[in-house]
């Protein structure tokens, strides 16, 4: 049963003339007036090209907005109410939005978006970030048709990246799911992606909203969780990716959503990672090549320095997490002069999983356990842009499945500590 | 027949009925006048006041009676001149009026007129019509009955020349340029006139004048044409009324009411497959917009609203979007689809739902316009797409459940048209008789429902005002007239709605259900909450006590 | 004459061995409160050596510092002391209990101070030990965020932070026990306020340029575009 508690009464009421729906394309915000009335009308664009007969409402889950976003989303509605436009609809297409409690909070928003999608009966759901200024009127297309004709469970979506985007997912999250789940898609932490209405209600039901999986990596937890459930997954090639210019990146907010929900999915499954898992067969439709060429202007001095800090600040912090060996080699290779440093696939490998086992112990907060990897991954970053800085597109990706590897060779010391501790 | 009242027509119920397929009283397979006459009791008990009577006409028959070869009499097929005008004269007794056809645009090729003007170039006649040398003269003007026709021009061997023709080939256009042609029309308007018709349907007007560089359609000499028609007849027949078939957006049809001096009413054709869509789509968008497009008209015109009619579902005022939508929801099998149109009876249309049949009644008798009910629709009578053209929508109406559905004592294969067989819309299963005897039968609730149209002037003559509330599958809207107001509040979809109404202009007012009678609570300051089951309309009347 | 003598000598025997045998009841209630406080006692420290060991006490104190500084003095463990100071100031009570039931009248408004004291010990010790716990916390809250910010001397900031914490932990702890708390109170505000001052020179004379860059790397991006930014980097993009 949806937890209709997290829906206001205006926001039901709503929900109640929008009457049952084929489509829901939901937006989480929060003050995202910039982008957002790009998006949602690339976003009603695609609806009106690709799914005219469908009946289909945009419904954006916001934070606490002070910068009229909100309104921003009302305006894409197409209603008999409204003045004619040179828009031609077929049917009405409502566009509702409503501020959700404790915001901002991606999981929040998706619970949100989840619950109205089970009222509304909607055969389908696209969430979509209200940060994709490069999304296309086809990208609806290309995420809703595999659940709306095609059946499929969970669309993940695979965008055209600059080669050194998403290096947390690249060194962390694949290679942590791939190793230890069977799980090997592009984006396993999707901001915009489609499943269908009976998955969507299936989540609802999980018991994660009170938990901190239910307010952020959500997005993460389903994946694994839809794989792991043996759901029906594709991968859709998008289109090209861009991160918004002035968008600032929070390192540590993205640690907490990806190692933290990483490390509490140990937990709940550890009966898949402790044997070998299947590979999880996701294919992908209309493949493109997922990364494209370009320099890279990021400051990898400054990641060294910062990661050499860390080492020697945070000292007494890594005692309590990590083993003797491994805390000494880190020593080591924070004494290393940059021109020879090598964050190594194995130490890095070594360093992730000894963190998951002292999150999983909780020898001091969790939250701190999160946090006191930063620093790490940036010395692993840099290690990562020397050694693709002028790779291929294959190249690359061999250096992948390197990595892959060493997280698969170490993966026994995880089981080790793991049932030593238990 | 009382005295005429000048504005009769905004209070009709209109029944539109084929005088061929309606009753047989001589036996020969073929309704007549007779047969009609004796069942004007029904359409008196049933409650309609005006009957519109398809072409009876001599003609070869090749377009259902529109390709007329005799203007000033009757097809013996269905009697004499004398039957019509005993016919018309039992019809005005019970108080109803009698609206009959007539085709200006083209005549049938086997009329006098045409033998006469193909016969040869210097026939004194030869100017009734629209001759060319070579076919390409008024390039540009789109085909009608695409289906069938390649163009609108036909070569005739006779004369060596093309003639032109908006129809089927062997209905020639008569040339409106040529003043005899506009005198005679009128002498035949005035034959019929005089011997007390009410009103004339004038069939494809917009077609009437041809000039180069135009698409032929809407020319200002086309509504000239029909003006000085109507002056005429309103100097010499009072009361009488003309009534346009023209398909055309609303903004090109405003034209042919001109200054409420040229037609008394005219088809609102594109609202009539927005009603279907607006269904299917369980969104009252196509609805509202098609009406908030429509433009004022004069005070002393009307519109007309119908359903279905011996035509195909016309589809030529929609978009390609929308038609192709229609065509997917409402005739999957392409042997329904005709002419850019659906050729389809309502109860086949709505699959024989009883509720949607109730609801798009009544949405025929509440929205702006009079209303004009199909002959057969009344029962829910189906339609048999395998006879070709249109003829599934003509078949023999059916009365009973006995020999020949009771339409003729003639055996069954001389019968014009094959009877409905199948066991769902079959004469055995769908008749007049069986429905009579229930209380709720189909036809039942039609007599119910006129009744309540016709004690209520607002819907003839209000005007409208659309309510826009959030659901947008409930379509609400206030009908006034003076001191009178009705709620008309209808559910598009097939599932039960709640649909909170802003009615605070009406605060204190107490909604009296029409049907029943019931009150329903009184209007307050918060939004009037209603519940409808699924495709339920309801009509209020606003009472202040 | 050596009759008298004797007689008193009797007379004054006699007293003293009536005193003695109105004494010596006392004396075996006072043992027997004893014998049983001992074992009332040790069954108590068992009872909370127990407890605390379900509740991990020790772990918790790993939390806040104090096992560490025990480890290092060579002392037990938290558990272990704890569940000792238990078991001393119980016994002590009934030897108190015991004493007071000797006819010592002086004794009886110290015993009472002394059952007096002991909640205000509780409370104290509580105070005391998610004092700690807090500073833990909050020390090492503000070293991973100074880390991550890329602050300069977070961990000064962050055992700054601890030892403010602690010392006004500890002060609030004699505080409640009422041992020279007024002394302790104005050392600590008098070491906070000394500390307050010197960070706001610090900052505001020496550390500007530092407060500046840091609030636009900050805040200023998203509100005053960048003059003649051509050659800025591009920042991490982690997903």
């Amino acid at each position: 049963m949806p937890d209709e508690s997290i829906l206001s009464d205006g926001f039901v009421r709503e929900l109640m003339t929008v009457g049952d729906v084929d489509i829901v394309v939901g937006v989480p915000t929060y003050n995202d007036a910039r982008s957002v009335g790009q998006v949602v009308q690339a976003v009603r664009a695609g609806l009106l090209k690709h799914f005219p007969r469908e009946r289909s409402v945009i419904i954006n889950a916001d934070g606490g907005s002070r910068d009229g976003t909100q309104d921003l989303v009302r305006a894409a509605a197409i209603s008999d109410l409204s003045v004619a436009s040179d828009v031609h609809a077929l049917r009405t297409l409502h566009s509702i939005s409503t501020q959700y409690e404790g915001g901002p909070a991606n999981g929040i928003a998706i619970h949100t978006i989840l619950a109205a999608t089970d009222l509304l009966q909607a055969r389908t759901c696209a969430i979509v970030s209200p940060e994709s200024t490069t999304l296309e009127p086809e990208w609806m297309e290309r995420l809703l048709r595999p659940v709306l004709r095609d059946g499929n469970d969970l669309v993940l979506p695979i965008y055209r990246r600059p080669k050194f985007d998403g290096l947390l997912i690249r060194n962390l999250v694949f290679p942590m799911a791939n190793v230890l789940y069977g799980c090997s898609v592009r984006e396993p932490y999707p901001s915009d992606f489609a499943f269908s209405g009976e998955l969507g209600s299936q989540f609802l039901g999980q018991d994660i909203w009170n938990q901190e999986q239910g307010r952020r990596g959500t997005e993460l937890w389903m994946t694994l969780w839809a794989a792991l459930g043996k759901r029906k997954l594709v991968q859709s090639f998008l289109g090209a990716k861009t991160r918004r210019e002035d968008a600032p990146s929070d390192l540590v907010a993205a640690m907490r959503e990806t190692a933290g929900t990483l490390f509490t999915s140990l937990d709940a499954y550890t009966s898949v990672w402790h044997s070998t898992p299947e590979a999880i067969e996701t294919p992908c439709i209309g493949c493109e090549p997922a990364i494209s060429d370009g320099p890279s202007r990021l400051n990898r001095k400054r990641l060294y320095d910062m990661f050499t800090f860390g080492v020697k600040e945070l000292d007494p912090v890594f005692l309590s997490i990590l083993t003797t060996p491994t805390h000494d080699e880190l020593k080591r290779l924070a004494g290393v002069p940059e021109e020879k440093f090598s964050f190594s696939g194995e130490l890095w490998a070594r360093t992730v999983y000894e963190f998951a086992i002292a999150f999983h112990k909780a020898v001091i907060g969790r939250d701190h356990i999160v946090q006191a990897l930063v620093p790490l991954f940036r010395g692993r970053a840099h290690t990562f842009l020397t050694q693709n800085r002028d790779a291929s597109v294959e190249e690359m990706d061999r250096n992948l499945e390197s990595l892959c590897k060493a997280f698969e060779q170490e993966k026994p010391h995880l089981i080790d500590l793991w049932d030593g501790g238990k | 027949m009382a005295a005429q009242d000048g504005l009769w027509y905004k209070d009709a119920v209109i029944y539109q009925v084929h005088v061929r397929a309606f009753y047989d009283s001589s036996g020969d397979g073929n309704g007549d006048f007779r047969g009609l006459a004796q069942k004007l009791d029904y359409l008196q008990e049933l409650g309609v006041n005006t009957i519109w009577l398809m072409p009876f006409f001599p003609s070869p028959l090749r377009d259902d009676g529109y390709d007329i070869a005799d203007y000033r009499t009757v097809n013996p097929t269905y009697g004499t001149l004398d039957d019509f005008k005993a016919f018309l004269e039992a019809a005005h007794q019970r108080g109803i009026r009698v609206i009959i056809e007539m085709v200006l645009n083209h005549t049938s090729d086997q009329h006098p007129w045409f033998q006469e003007s193909r016969s040869s170039r210097s026939n004194p006649r030869r100017d009734w019509y629209v001759w060319s040398d070579t076919d390409t003269k008024y390039k540009g003007t789109r085909l009608i009955f695409l289906d069938t026709e390649l163009s609108n021009w036909a070569w005739d061997p006779v004369s060596k020349q093309y003639y032109w023709h908006r129809f089927f080939s062997h209905q020639p256009d008569l040339n409106y340029d040529n003043p005899q042609v506009r005198e005679e029309m009128w002498d035949i308007m005035k034959f019929w006139l005089q011997m007390g018709v009410d009103a004339f349907r004038l069939d494809a007007v917009p077609y009437l004048v041809e000039r180069e560089g135009t698409n032929c359609e809407n020319l200002p000499e086309t509504h000239e044409v029909i003006k000085d028609l109507r002056a005429r007849m309103d100097r010499e027949f009072p009361g009488r009324m003309l009534l346009a078939e023209a398909n055309q957006w609303p903004a090109d049809l405003r034209a042919y009411f001109g200054n409420g001096d040229e037609f008394n009413m005219a088809f609102h054709f594109p609202l009539m497959p927005r009603m279907f869509m607006g269904l299917k789509l369980e969104d009252r968008k196509p609805i509202t917009e098609i009406l908030k497009q429509t433009p004022e008209i004069p005070e002393n015109c009307q519109w007309c609203l119908f359903l279905r009619n011996h035509d195909e579902l016309t589809l030529e005022m929609v978009t390609d979007m929308e038609r192709d939508y229609m065509y997917d929801e409402y005739a999957k099998d392409k042997a329904m689809r005709l002419n850019l149109g659906i050729r389809r009876r309502l109860a086949p249309l709505l699959d024989n739902d009883r509720r949607r049949i109730e609801l798009m009644n009544g949405l025929l008798m509440s929205l702006p316009g009079t209303p004009i009910i199909y002959y057969g629709d009344e029962i829910g009578m189906g339609d048999n797409v395998n006879l070709g053209d249109r003829h599934g929508v003509r078949t023999p109406m059916q009365w009973e459940g006995g020999w020949n559905g009771g339409f003729s004592p003639a055996d069954p294969e001389t019968l014009y048209s094959p009877l409905m067989l199948n066991p769902v819309y079959g004469f055995q299963a769908i008749n007049v008789q069986s429905q009579k005897r229930f209380e709720h039968s189909l036809l039942s609730w039609m007599k119910r429902l006129i009744r309540v149209r016709k004690a209520t002037p607002v819907l003839g003559r209000g005007s409208i005002q659309f309510l826009y509330p959030a659901n947008h599958r409930v379509l609400a809207y206030f009908r006034k007239l003076g001191n009178e107001t009705i709620l008309a509040v209808n559910n598009l979809s097939s599932k039960a709605q709640a649909v909170e109404l802003d009615l605070k202009e009406y605060r204190g007012s107490i909604l009296v259900e029409m049907f029943g009678r019931n009150i329903f609570p009184r209007i307050g300051d918060l939004p009037y909450l209603l519940t409808l089951g699924p495709y339920q309309f309801f009509w209020f009347r606003l009472r202040r006590i | 004459m050596w009759q008298n003598f004797i007689g008193e000598l009797a007379r004054t025997m006699n007293d003293i061995v009536q005193s003695f045998a109105r004494f010596l009841p006392r004396v075996l209630e006072m043992l027997l409160l004893v014998v049983v406080g001992w074992i009332i006692a040790y069954v108590l420290r068992a009872i909370v050596k127990s407890v605390l060991r379900i509740a991990r006490f020790d772990k918790w104190s790993e939390h806040t510092g104090a096992a560490q500084v025990l480890r290092r003095s060579a002392l037990p463990s938290p558990t272990e002391m704890l569940s000792r100071f238990v078991f001393w100031v119980a016994w002590l009570g009934f030897i108190l209990v015991g004493i007071s039931v000797l006819p010592v009248p002086w004794l009886g408004p110290h015993i009472s101070n002394f059952f007096g004291f002991i909640p205000r010990l509780v409370v104290a010790f509580f105070i005391l030990f998610f004092g700690l716990l807090a500073a833990s916390f909050f020390s090492r809250a503000v070293l991973l965020g100074g880390v991550n910010a890329d602050l300069p001397s977070p961990r000064l900031i962050s055992q700054t932070l601890r030892t403010m914490m602690i010392l006004f932990v500890i002060s609030m702890a004699f505080e409640v026990v009422g041992i020279g708390s007024h002394t302790v109170l104005i050392a600590f505000a008098l070491a906070f306020g000394a500390l307050m001052l010197g960070l706001a020179l610090a900052f505001g004379l020496g550390g500007k340029d530092l407060a500046r860059k840091y609030l636009e790397r900050r805040f200023a991006r998203q509100d005053f575009p960048e003059q003649g930014s051509k050659e800025r980097e591009d920042e991490l993009s982690p997903l």
